[in-house]
């Protein structure tokens, strides 16, 4: 009992049963049917009880109970079962699936296995004539089976992962009183390799940083997480120039093995004398708003990290009026915005210059990247405004 | 899928990717690069004629190049790029370590 336990946990793990018919797997029972050319095919997910269809093309399959289900004795092994003919077979001619109903003659089944070994469904073929399945077939049975498989595992594992990453980014906007701050980042992919950061500093600053890996989807969001395990631990004491060169330090060799690199933008707000001290690494994309409508974008400043090994990186600083605003965003925007730095940054300005509040702006552009049917890269933005 | 026209002679290789120079193709780029350093070609040029995008990845692709091509004591050296590769080049403040060449010849003669 304990090991089907187990089996039914696996099953549940996996996060497939209640979601009900998915394309992805769809297609690939589509395709099973059609290279066999069988009444049905099906993908099945056996509970405790129950054999779930999760995917099914050709003639309809309802639900039935575990122990009348062919892919149930498909559990039983590693291995493909056939049955060519089940009228003929001693095993399946008293099953009500046989004598009943549908009249189920042809059956072959290759089991599905969870992470850990535990199996707990089938790839299907059924037909209601008897048939011959050669070992070629077999072969291609067991291909499309792993197919499913692989299907089952990754999304489970992209789920996870993703969860892990929504909790790596800030989950409220900093309530620091004069100033109006606010930021969000939405991964192209189930995640990501931008990130948008905050903390409070021991003497009270406002540490603030907004980064893009290279690349999408997990390998970005492996680096991300490390990147900006660095940078906090460096941007907690140290001035940003600083903090950047000794997370850039930590970081390079590790950058350098998986030939990546990281842009950012890293800054610390000293909200009593309304000081923003700021470095940038390869990033760029920064633009100073003022309260009068005049724009600015900072000087240039050095290398993405994982590029160089001992660079310096230059600290400026800005001293920000009633009204004014900075705005750090991420490559991903320029896809909203006519594609050009040019463009994005005007609109940006515009942006700010337009709405009441940084969540507004924020809010504008996280809605222009819903509204996108494809999104092809992440998005990051994020948005100091002082209190007028 | 992207081309890469290899072009090579004596101890310089000039690679000539074709399209947009993206996650999907960066690979091709490394693996091309990679190539002409095993075959002793250490002095690589990237002739960015006929890339019309390139994102991060293929960056990092260009910079992973000039790294291993700097490891086996040659150089890599990008040249004719175009407007968007620059703007790129620019606000990562990667020209300063890519300083974009009009010809190839001019990079393959760069001291």
């Amino acid at each position: 009992m304990a090991v089907e336990d187990a089996r039914v946990r696996a099953l549940e793990d996996l996060g497939v049963l209640p979601t009900g018919p998915e394309e992805r797997f769809d297609r690939i029972t589509r395709l099973a049917r059609r290279v066999f050319g069988v009444a049905s095919a099906a993908v099945t997910l056996i509970d405790r009880d129950v054999q779930h269809v999760k995917s099914q093309e050709g003639r309809h399959l309802d639900a039935v109970p575990r122990h009348d289900s062919f892919c149930h004795h498909t559990l039983g092994t590693s291995r493909t079962l056939v049955v060519e003919d089940a009228a003929g077979d001693e095993r399946f001619a008293g099953n009500p699936l046989v004598s009943g109903g549908p009249g189920i003659r042809f059956y072959a089944g290759h089991p599905l296995e969870a992470p850990g070994g535990h199996r707990v469904g089938a790839l299907c073929l059924i037909d209601d004539r008897p048939r011959r399945f050669t070992d070629e077939e077999r072969l291609l049975l067991e291909e499309l089976a792993g197919w499913v498989q692989e299907e089952m595992t990754r999304s489970r594992e992209l789920q996870q992962a993703a969860e892990v990453q929504r909790a790596l980014l800030p989950s409220r906007w900093p309530d620091l009183p004069g100033y109006d701050v606010a930021g969000a980042c939405m991964p192209a992919r189930s995640v990501g390799g931008d990130f948008i950061d905050w903390y409070r500093t021991p003497d009270g600053d406002l540490a603030l940083t907004l980064g893009d890996v290279m690349g999408k989807g997990l390998p970005a969001a492996i680096v991300m997480a490390t990147v900006r395990g660095a940078m906090r631990l460096a941007g907690r004491e140290s001035e940003p120039g600083d903090a950047v060169r000794q997370a850039a330090a930590t970081l390079y060799e590790d950058l350098d093995g998986m030939t990546s690199m990281v842009t950012l933008c890293h800054a610390r707000l000293s909200p009593g004398v309304a000081v923003l001290r700021y470095t940038d690494a390869g990033h760029g994309l920064m633009l100073l708003v003022r309260a009068d409508g005049s724009v600015g974008r900072p000087q240039r400043g050095g290398l993405p990290l994982g590029v160089l090994p001992d660079q310096e990186w230059r600290e400026d600083r800005v001293v920000l009026g009633e009204g004014d605003a900075v705005v750090a965003f991420s490559d991903g925007l320029l896809d909203l915005c006519g594609g050009s730095p040019e463009t994005a940054l005007d609109e940006v300005a515009r942006a700010v210059g337009a709405s009441a509040s940084s969540g507004d702006v924020v809010r504008h552009f996280m809605a222009l990247a819903r509204a996108r049917p494809v999104v092809d890269d992440d998005v990051a933005v994020l948005v100091i405004r002082r209190d007028r | 899928m992207i081309e890469v026209d290899v072009q090579g002679t004596g101890n310089s290789a000039v690679l000539r990717p074709r399209g947009r120079l993206t996650m999907v193709t960066a690979p091709q780029l490394r693996a091309a690069v990679a190539e002409a350093v095993d075959a002793q070609r250490v002095l690589i040029v990237v002739d960015l004629s006929a890339c019309e995008f390139i994102d991060s990845s293929g960056l990092g692709a260009i910079i992973g190049g000039l790294k291993q091509a700097r490891q086996a004591g040659g150089d890599l050296r990008i040249a004719r790029v175009g407007s968007q590769v620059a703007t790129v080049l620019q606000l990562t403040n990667l020209d300063r370590v890519l300083r974009p060449h009009d010809t190839v010849e001019g990079a393959l003669h760069d001291g």
